[in-house]
């Protein structure tokens, strides 16, 4: 599933539209490439992919790592997040695991437990950044 | 103009500084300075300096009081501290102890 | 709770503790702890530097503490939170911002910190692995309240990989045997 068909060396979820795993398929393994995916069905195994990652509602994906642009969760996923862009988890979502992205919402009916991680600075009066946030700071300095 | 209440449930342990009217109707232990007036309402427990622009108190203070302008006893109040402002009244029936300053 | 809510004004700051059975509006600065029995906001401009404990919690401002909603709680777009944020319902808005452990659902507090802290304890709650069905290591006493949630998920999928959040965070093993903690979930991987 993860290597749609390509001329290209490289694994791609399809230039058009991107991926889409049914809710009947279960997938073990790693997915990665470009484009959007979404996933239906239950999928174990780390995920790295380019575009938006869905997770629908009844779909279901426990993972150690999941890396993509923006991620939107209706289902059930296990694991750590990380996205470039946005990750929102819609009422119905059953989410366990560290989410880390540019902005993260969730909406009142989901159900979460892990950690937040979003970039930004506290005011002044509040000591600025968070001593975490500051070494972040500091360490996007010098890139 | 915006202000600060202290309703009648609260406490406040600590300092409190404003540019606004504070009105106190709970209870604040500490200190409490603002630009502009203050009024503790008949029911409030202040145990607390308090320095504002001025003052109206009906409920219990315990504290030194400085006012810019004036500081009002007003009947039902009990304050125990010594009192600064360039005018004071003491209504009949408020309760009073220590000493008033009106050398501003 | 009061009829009117008690209001900390924008100029003004609190250096201290506050409490009591009331409702709070923080538009200025508290620094410190806020603890009271009925609903708190932080406005926009509002800031609090210290925790926030309160029946219902709307943050539009930033609190450096960790939030605790009887209720609920929701961060509106504004708020900027570095602490944990824990209630029964919660709700992160677009353009909220927070740093720091979330956890929605009853019991949302020790438990889970316990649980998070020894996930290979987890195992031993549970039958060791294999017969309960439900993906995750139990359908039991989940840490996290989704308690009847879990049980559901038992029944409905005997066998089938429902990757439930039941249990603590671990994920089923996939083929990779790199993942050393789900040793006991590879006997459930044969049972399918």
């Amino acid at each position: 599933m993860a290597q749609a068909r390509t001329t290209s060396s490289t694994s791609r979820t399809g230039d058009a539209g991107g991926a889409r795993i049914g809710s009947a398929a279960r997938v073990r393994g790693r997915i990665h490439g470009d484009g959007d995916l979404v996933v239906e069905g239950q999928v174990e195994g780390d995920l790295a992919i380019r575009g938006e990652l869905t997770i629908a509602e009844g779909a279901s994906v426990a993972s150690e790592s999941i890396e993509a642009q923006s991620v939107v969760v209706a289902g059930t996923l296990e694991g750590d997040v990380a996205a470039t862009g946005t990750v929102r988890l819609v009422a119905g979502a059953r989410v366990r695991g560290n989410l880390k992205g540019s902005a993260v919402s969730i909406e009142e009916g989901a159900r979460f437990s892990g950690r937040l991680d979003c970039e930004f600075d506290l005011p002044a009066e509040l000591g600025g950044a968070s001593p975490r946030g500051e070494a972040r700071g500091r360490a996007a300095q010098r890139r | 103009m915006a202000s600060t209440v202290i309703g009648a449930g609260i406490t406040v342990e600590g300092e409190i500084t404003t540019d606004e009217d504070v009105v106190v109707a709970g209870t604040v232990r500490g200190k409490l300075s603002a630009k502009e007036s203050v009024t503790i309402e008949h029911g409030a427990t202040v145990e607390a300096d308090v320095a504002g622009g001025s003052l109206v108190v009906a409920g219990s203070l315990t504290g030194n009081v400085t006012a810019n302008e004036r500081v009002d006893l007003q009947a039902g109040a009990r304050v125990i501290g010594n009192v600064k402002a360039a005018r004071v009244t003491i209504a009949d029936g408020a309760q009073f102890k220590g000493n008033v300053d009106m050398d501003v | 709770m009061a009829a009117h809510p008690s209001v900390i004004g924008r100029t003004t700051r609190v250096r201290g503790r506050i409490t009591g059975e009331v409702d709070l509006d923080v538009q200025g600065f508290v620094d410190g702890e806020i603890a009271v029995g009925g609903d708190v906001t932080i406005d926009t401009q509002g800031m609090v530097g210290g925790g926030v404990r309160g029946r219902r919690l709307v943050i539009r401002g930033a609190v450096k503490g960790d939030l605790h909603g009887e209720e609920a709680i929701a961060l509106e777009d504004g708020a900027r939170v570095v602490g944990d944020v824990r209630a029964p319902r919660v709700a992160i808005a677009p353009g909220a911002l927070v740093r720091g452990f979330v956890e929605t659902g009853e019991g949302s507090g020790a438990e889970a910190r316990t649980a998070r802290a020894q996930p290979a304890a987890r195992p031993a709650a549970a039958p060791p692995r294999v017969a309960p069905p439900a993906a995750k290591v139990h359908a039991g006493p989940a840490p996290s309240k989704p308690a009847e949630k879990a049980a559901p998920a038992a029944h409905a999928s005997a066998g089938n990989n429902a990757a439930t959040p039941a249990g603590p965070r671990r994920p089923p093993p996939p083929v990779v045997p790199a993942l050393k903690k789900a040793k006991g979930q590879i006997a459930k991987k044969k049972e399918r």
